[in-house]
């Protein structure tokens, strides 16, 4: 671990869904006041692992996202801090800017009775800029030395307990090409809820950690072993992750998940049956390839009685993918 | 008794008889006795020669693939009707040897000089007149066979029995030289074809490209080879050897026009061609074509050589090459046709390749653009081929200026995509699992009061922070686990004997195969050439059937597989977890088959 390492800390703070994960015994939940102490445990380890590691903290509540903490002190607080003899003052710093961070946010709330999707998506993207500033940074400092991402290790960790926001995928998909582009690896610790599959797509793309927690209530532990090594030594020190990754589609005609389709060769749109005209790019398939394609599929009920048009030929055939 | 097609009196070895040609062997019977003496099968003949037009005697010999002599033939007839006779013979044999020719790709056996004979016949041009029976447009061109693939490819058609026809031979040599090149595709054959499972036509339906892709491969001529001719002599011990093909001396002829010029004023007449070469091997001559500067290594075994030395030439260091290069330049763009209105201030005038710090490379490179200069016009058909002047009005000439680089990018506008119900699509991805609503639910305000109890006293709540031991220690574990049975599957060394996995192995590809035939004649054919394919239904019905039954198997196979592991000491889990994609596969299609009989018969 010669290199500094920047983690930044993506906390998923939906309040319905921690007060259920409060509530669950099956898998047993943790409650909020837990975590938190767990997470500032685990914050202050980053801290000391070594002098010049940096971490920032984003806050994704619900319909905003917030920068709680950052070591270049761009968060300040109103309340003082008060020192305390026994604490480390660094720690004491960390902890104490995110904690009166994340009241002062909750304060403002006070009005409101539903609770807005929480702005994940948001959070991302300022992980990301800040690592892209501190990047440039570090880059025009350093007068021609080795390359901006050599001098330092990004990486972001995502604490999740919701479920997939549907509207969020195309952004999310965004923040993982950027984050392939700027090499920072993204991990997740799924602690409450059901699997997250554009998080774990994240995961995989990036080379990350997905860890989906099953004791919640030994959460530091999770932590501590898999999201505290630097991506740069996880060759020696392996961290745990889930390989199954859902890489299945939804067809476009049904919006169910499938596994073995048609796709049109114009717009690679996927259908679960062959189709006359595709919907997206209004290609009209020769006759004969459907008949071929429906005869072709042994298990479906036979054709309807539609009787055939006639051939309209325009640069589209449909590729059926075969079973076994 | 075979049907003759022809026969005519002749004479064999000075003895009268009786030459005919029936529809598998042309033989010749002594006259006066029975049985043929000379009986010679289609597939053997190899070549023809006959005597000269005007020549006393109407002679015929045939040559054979095992015997270069062959046999020759007397026509004893009177001369007008033995001179018929002999030409419908030769056009028969002539038919017949150019058919072997399609097969075997032999090469051109060089005119014998006991005759002077006509050129042995020539399959290329006759076969456009005899075309019907002969082969296929794959055919490769069989006018100028490459001399070590003929060679191997006739030796592996004459081991494998008499050709039957132009069609078949060749798809047969296609196959064999695509399973040479590939082991695995060719144990896969070796073992079920030969062991009967599947015939040879089957296994080759679904791969006709590879026989395509190997046809295409052969039918493309080499080009010229871009280096210059430079024949290094190797030093085999001690003494200094060349090896000359006339392939080499015409290379040397076309590169070096002087060598060709010394040669036709040389040989025969002052120097044997083997005293010729050698000696110009040796001369000052060769030195100065050489294609390297640095060959001073040999400069001191340079001998004069009195017959060599004429052809030296001075070498090409001047300011311009000795030979310019010829090219009418395009009247659009010839600078030099204004350049006298410019003499003042125009351009300088251009002076090719100036000597850099070593003179003596100039020559070389002067040599190596002749060289290329030459490749190109082979390549592109000649300098003067390609300009083809137009002189009909404006719009030729305004084509000619008009550069396809110089238009404008147009951008083409696309087809606009437009997904129906993108919003549903998401919600679909995002719920995977169908989960849907929790079926809980959670007063906001409520949760908000609870939280912002949690942060108060967040110091004190840290200072006991406690992790009870068992929970920490499962979490380790499982984590352990994970972390495990990953870096396993990565480090196991394969130590599944050889043998078993050999069968494992065998056992995959060939219920593979299978599965492959069983599909292929389940599902409809994939393009339109496909479709004209042989098989009615029935026949594919049977097919199916016929795979089905060998599936069925397969699974007592991989039981057999299991119980070998276990006896040889490796888990027989592990066979089995290998093995299970294909029994997955094969329960597949027996579903499949299942149902589809269980349908009522003829629905489909």
């Amino acid at each position: 671990m010669d290199k500094p390492s920047h983690l930044s800390v993506v906390i998923d703070l939906s309040l319905t869904q921690w007060t259920l994960c409060a509530q669950s015994t099956n898998p047993p939940g943790i409650t909020l006041q837990d975590f938190l102490s767990q997470l500032l445990a685990f914050l202050n380890a980053h801290i000391a692992c070594k002098d010049e590691n940096t971490l920032a903290v984003f806050g994704a509540f619900p319909g905003q996202s917030v920068m709680l903490y950052s070591s270049t002190g761009e968060v300040t607080t109103t309340t003082a801090e008060s020192t305390d003899a026994n604490t480390y003052r660094p720690f004491r710093t960390l902890d104490s800017t995110i904690m009166s961070s994340i009241a002062e946010r909750l304060d403002s709330y006070d009005g409101m009775t539903e609770e807005a999707p929480i702005g994940l998506v948001g959070c991302l993207t300022k992980a990301l800029c800040y690592i892209n500033r501190t990047i440039t940074t570090a880059l025009s400092s350093s007068q021609g030395g080795e390359g901006a991402a050599a001098s330092v290790d990004p990486r972001i960790l995502v604490l999740s307990v919701s479920p997939d926001q549907s509207s969020t995928y195309i952004p999310i998909m965004n923040s993982i090409f950027s984050a392939q582009k700027l090499k920072v690896t993204i991990d997740v610790g799924k602690i409450f809820g059901a699997e997250n599959v554009f998080l774990q797509q994240a995961a995989h793309l990036t080379g990350g950690a997905y860890v989906q927690v099953e004791r919640a209530d030994a959460l530091l532990q999770y932590m501590m072993m898999s999201f505290l090594p630097a991506p740069a030594i996880r060759q020696l020190i392996s961290v745990p992750t889930q390989d199954r990754v859902d890489f299945r589609a939804a067809c476009f005609c049904h919006k169910r998940i499938v596994e073995v389709g048609f796709v049109c060769s114009v717009c690679l749109s996927i259908f679960c049956q062959p189709v006359p005209v595709c919907s997206t790019c209004r290609t009209k398939f020769p006759m004969k390839t459907l008949q071929r394609l429906r005869d072709a599929r042994p298990l479906a009920a036979p054709p309807g009685n539609a009787p055939p048009r006639p051939p309209v030929q325009k640069n589209g055939t449909t590729t059926p993918a075969r079973p076994g | 008794m075979p049907p003759i097609v022809c026969s005519a009196q002749a004479s064999y070895k000075k003895l009268p008889g009786l030459l005919e040609l029936t529809d598998s062997y042309l033989q010749w019977t002594k006259a006066g006795d029975k049985a043929p003496v000379v009986k010679v099968p289609h597939a053997e003949a190899a070549s023809l020669s006959r005597s000269k037009v005007g020549a006393p005697q109407v002679r015929l010999k045939i040559g054979l693939l095992s015997d270069e002599a062959g046999h020759n033939f007397t026509f004893t007839s009177p001369q007008p009707v033995a001179l018929a006779e002999r030409d419908k013979f030769e056009a028969e044999l002539t038919n017949i040897i150019a058919r072997n020719r399609a097969g075997a790709l032999q090469t051109v056996p060089a005119p014998t000089k006991a005759f002077q004979a006509a050129t042995p016949a020539t399959p290329a041009p006759t076969t456009p007149a005899h075309g019907s029976a002969l082969g296929t447009p794959m055919r490769p061109p069989s006018s100028r066979p490459s001399m070590s693939r003929a060679v191997s490819v006739a030796s592996d058609a004459r081991a494998s029995g008499t050709p039957v026809g132009g069609d078949a031979t060749t798809d047969f040599r296609l196959r064999k030289k695509v399973l040479l090149s590939n082991p695995e595709l060719a144990q896969l054959h070796r073992e079920l074809v030969m062991g009967g499972h599947i015939s040879e036509n089957e296994f080759w339906e679904g791969r006709e490209h590879l026989l395509l892709a190997q046809a295409a491969a052969e039918n493309q001529k080499r080009g010229k080879p871009g280096q210059l001719v430079d024949p290094r002599p190797t030093s085999v011990d001690g003494e200094v050897k060349i090896v000359i093909t006339p392939q080499l001396v015409h290379d040397i002829f076309e590169e070096f026009p002087i060598v060709a010029r010394a040669y036709s004023d040389n040989v025969p007449a002052k120097l044997s061609e083997a005293e010729f070469w050698s000696r110009y091997f040796q001369s000052r001559l060769f030195n100065a074509h050489r294609a390297s500067i640095r060959s001073s290594a040999a400069q001191h075994v340079v001998k004069d050589d009195p017959i060599f030395d004429k052809y030296l030439e001075k070498d090409d260091d001047e300011l311009e090459p000795r030979r310019l290069r010829e090219e009418r330049v395009d009247t659009f763009i010839d600078l030099g046709a204004t350049s006298v209105d410019h003499e003042e201030t125009g351009n300088e005038r251009d002076i090719t390749m100036q000597a850099g710090k070593q003179k003596a490379v100039l020559p070389l490179i002067r040599k190596f653009n002749e060289h290329s200069t030459r490749l190109l016009d082979t390549a592109l058909g000649g300098p003067a081929a390609k300009r083809r002047r137009i002189d009909d009005g404006e719009p030729e000439h305004y084509a000619q200026l008009d550069l396809e680089d110089l238009h404008d990018n147009q951008a083409s506008s696309g087809i606009v995509l437009d997904m129906q119900d993108r919003q549903r699509y998401f919600d679909g991805r995002a719920n995977g699992a169908g989960n849907g609503d929790d079926g809980v639910h959670v007063d906001f305000r409520e949760a908000l009061q609870q939280s912002k109890a949690s942060t108060e006293g967040w110091s004190s709540n840290l200072a006991q922070l406690r992790i009870e031991r068992k929970a920490g220690d499962a979490a380790l574990v499982s984590m352990t686990q994970n972390v495990a049975s990953r870096l396993d599957v990565k480090q196991r060394k394969h130590d599944i004997p050889e043998g078993l996995f050999r069968q494992m192995t065998t056992c995959q590809t060939a219920a593979n195969e299978f599965l492959r035939q069983f599909w292929l004649a389940i599902y409809p054919p994939g393009n339109e050439s496909q479709a004209l394919s042989t098989a009615t239904p029935a026949q594919k019905a049977a097919k199916a059937a016929k795979m089905i039954g060998y599936l069925g198997k397969t699974h007592e196979k991989v039981e057999a597989l299991v119980g070998a592991a276990h006896r040889e000491g490796v888990d027989p889990a592990r066979v089995q977890v290998a093995m299970k994609p294909i029994l997955d596969a094969v329960n597949k299609a027996q579903d499949f088959w299942r149902l589809k009989n269980a349908k009522a018969p003829g629905a489909r």
